[in-house]
């Protein structure tokens, strides 16, 4: 067990440093030779994952007669069959299922996150009565409004260039210098954390 | 030369990190920010426990091959604290994964923590689903809500990397009335997360993780290090602004 370990944990720190080593002095033939094992075994660890969700979803389907596992254990073969019939016939049903179901599903689901948005922003209001809920709030309303009535014809051309300065403040000061904040903050965690995979410290694999 | 400056930089913080790291271990005090965020993902397991249900955590869309990796090890800090503690107590948490790297990580922690607890033979294919690809997010969305509707979840723990795809999760969520916890660096889905939860891990906290959870010297050392290179930053940017004005 302890000599897995150590294979485990040589093999991470040898392979970081020699990215890093790559990267930094612009090896690039090693560093892509590299990236492509990582990619190769990614794309055998997505392989894995559609089969765990099969296996999952047969499971569900005949233990529990799940009717939504049935769809998609139905989905997945179909996909799987039309992809066959694909590559012995030279038709595109791929993409025609792509384009006539999944972009049609994400594109609904994409325009029902402005109603989640708001309705979060009710809630949040609902569970809190505090100072930074109602900014929040307040702070959400004023882009909406200001972004919208900027793009129409309703706002009074004397409060055009107020509407716009305080937007623009909002967008370029206040959520900048947040932003920033933040970025900086996970910046230097990633850091850290790098660091510590590299010493072989910290070892998400080695179980 | 910038290549070196890099390399000498990089050599100075392993030597600060050791150098912390031994002082921690030597038996320095020291006392770490109180955090609501981690009392709120402590009580989590406890909950679930006592009202005889799932933990459901999920971990987000990072590929452990891309850029974004130290994210989803971050979330597996988390993971692997409530899969010791679940497994421990006979509710092991019930895990979704955005992307295929992240299924065995998943796998091999919840199988590891079975074990620990003498309860290998309780490992089963469903407690880590694949739910979509990371060029899918809204699939991924769909289906982690699917999860929070269709199983008997007590809480509900988001770590890793969302973006605005985070809000059908966390709607399935509030619909079921689940406790939640969200810990993310994206700036969309953080701003989604602060309106529905108050237990959330900001940003650069999400990478204090395993600090918090498991307190070992060398990432209480690392913490430490973090907030020294915290206030650099602050002082250099301070100077810079002061300059500018001069």
């Amino acid at each position: 067990m302890k000599l897995k370990q150590s294979i485990a944990i040589f093999t991470a720190v040898f392979f970081g440093l020699l990215t890093l080593v790559a990267l930094l002095f612009n090896v690039s033939g090693l560093s892509s030779v590299i990236l492509g094992w990582a990619s190769f075994l990614a794309a055998i660890a997505l392989i894995l994952g559609v089969m765990n969700l099969l296996l999952v979803h047969l499971t569900r389907l005949f233990k529990e007669q799940n009717l939504y596992s049935g769809v998609l254990v139905l989905s997945i073969l179909g996909v799987f069959a039309a992809a066959v019939l694909d590559g012995l016939t030279g038709s595109n049903s791929v993409n025609a299922l792509f384009n006539w179901v999944q972009a049609p599903l994400e594109a609904a689901l994409a325009s029902l996150l402005a109603v989640f948005l708001l309705l979060a922003g009710v809630q949040l209001l609902k569970r809190q009565h505090t100072g930074w809920a109602v900014l929040f709030s307040v702070t959400a309303v004023v882009m909406l409004l200001g972004q919208a009535l900027l793009t129409s014809r309703l706002l009074p051309a004397g409060l055009r260039q107020p509407v716009n300065q305080i937007v623009e403040f909002v967008q370029n000061v206040v959520v900048t210098a947040g932003l920033r904040g933040l970025l900086i903050g996970v910046a230097l965690g990633t850091l850290l954390l790098s660091l510590r995979l590299l010493m072989g410290v910290e070892r998400p694999y080695n179980k | 030369m910038t290549p070196l400056i890099i390399l000498l930089t990089l050599l100075v913080l392993v030597v600060l990190l050791f150098l912390l790291t031994r002082s921690v271990r030597a038996g320095r005090l020291v006392v770490l920010r109180p955090l609501t965020s981690y009392e709120g993902l402590a009580g989590q397991v406890g909950r679930a426990i006592e009202s005889g249900r799932q933990l459901h955590l999920t971990l987000g869309q990072a590929s452990l091959v891309g850029t974004a990796n130290p994210t989803s090890i971050s979330a597996v800090a988390v993971l692997d604290h409530l899969a010791k503690d679940g497994c421990a107590n006979g509710t092991p948490p019930l895990i979704t994964v955005g992307e295929g790297t992240l299924l065995p990580l998943a796998q091999a922690n919840i199988q590891h923590a079975l074990a620990e607890a003498g309860r290998s033979g309780d490992f089963d294919l469903s407690l880590t689903q694949f739910v979509a690809h990371d060029t899918d997010p809204f699939a991924y969305g769909a289906g982690v809500a699917a999860v929070l509707q269709q199983q008997r979840v007590a809480s509900n723990i988001m770590v890793g990397r969302f973006g605005p795809e985070l809000v059908l999760m966390v709607e399935a969520a509030n619909r079921q009335a689940i406790d939640q916890v969200v810990g993310t660096d994206d700036p969309t889905a953080l701003a989604i997360a602060t309106a529905v939860t108050d237990n959330v891990l900001i940003g650069e906290e999400l990478f204090a993780t395993s600090a918090y959870l498991e307190g070992s010297p060398s990432q209480i050392a690392s913490l430490q290090l973090q907030d020294i290179l915290r206030w650099v930053v602050v002082l250099f940017i301070l100077g810079a602004a002061v300059y500018q004005l001069v």
